[in-house]
């Protein structure tokens, strides 16, 4: 992937992590290589991480600390209500936008 | 100036800095110096009061510690653009840094000339919320279409 998919990321990336927490509760790790699986690979772990603590100042995820057989404990992050409200504006976001630009898209063929 | 001494300045001999020294010496090598250079960066770009620093310093060891024992690769870590990651990192501390003082400033005084609040002020930045979508439902113009 080139860097235009990670300029147009940057953008995108809060949302799709929210979308990800929607599904269940999950750590950093597990995050990254869900991005990873659907094909997002020049997403750096450490990004991810970054963001999680930026949703969590901003209070959209409830965090858990969970002991782990190894090393610190885990945070696992939660979407809660502000975090869904905000996704729900995300994918309203969303869809203007992509409705928009298909309109240019196909005005422009 | 060598950096931990300008650290141990701005932070002073807290408990909460030897903490993080102590953790960051357990730490393997290649990320102890990658966080020694992420560190580094984070006073030329970062917050600069005490407490933001050390908030941000703890942060970070919470995720290279979090990272080094799931035997994620340094490189993996950082990925391919290590600034990004650090820009990214600092971006979450911004509001303690003085610059934040001079964005509310810039937002006030635009108010105060316009009587009109700029909806991408600091404050709208940061929850996310209420941003209106000038002209939504406006039709985009037809090819060719005279204007």
């Amino acid at each position: 992937m080139g860097k235009q998919v990670t300029e147009m990321l940057k953008g995108t990336l809060e949302g799709i992590v929210l979308a990800i927490l929607a599904r269940r509760p999950a750590y950093g790790y597990e995050i990254t290589a869900w991005l990873r699986d659907q094909g997002f690979s020049d997403i750096a772990e450490g990004t991810v991480y970054a963001l999680l603590i930026r949703i969590e100042q901003r209070g959209l995820v409830d965090v858990e600390k969970v002991p782990s057989e190894k090393g610190p404990p885990r945070k696992v992050y939660s979407l809660n209500a502000t975090g869904r409200e905000y996704l729900d504006d995300f994918w309203r976001t969303w869809t203007f936008l992509t409705d928009r630009l298909d309109r240019l898209h196909d005005a422009g063929r | 100036m060598d950096i931990s001494k300008l650290t141990a300045k701005v932070i002073g001999p807290k408990k909460e800095w030897r903490r993080y020294k102590a953790r960051k010496a357990a730490l393997p090598e290649d990320y102890r110096t990658v966080l020694d250079a992420v560190q580094r960066y984070t006073y030329y770009r970062g917050p600069v009061t005490g407490d933001a620093i050390m908030s941000l310093l703890e942060d970070l060891i919470d995720v290279f510690e979090q990272a080094a024992a799931g035997g994620t690769p340094i490189q993996d870590l950082v990925g391919e653009d290590p600034v990004g990651f650090a820009e990214g990192f600092i971006d979450n501390y911004r509001d303690s840094d003085w610059v934040a003082k001079e964005r509310q400033r810039l937002t006030d005084a635009v108010e105060k000339a316009t009587g009109h609040r700029p909806e991408d002020g600091p404050a709208a930045r940061d929850t996310g919320e209420d941003r209106d979508v000038a002209g939504a439902d406006d039709d985009m113009p037809e090819k060719g279409e005279p204007r």
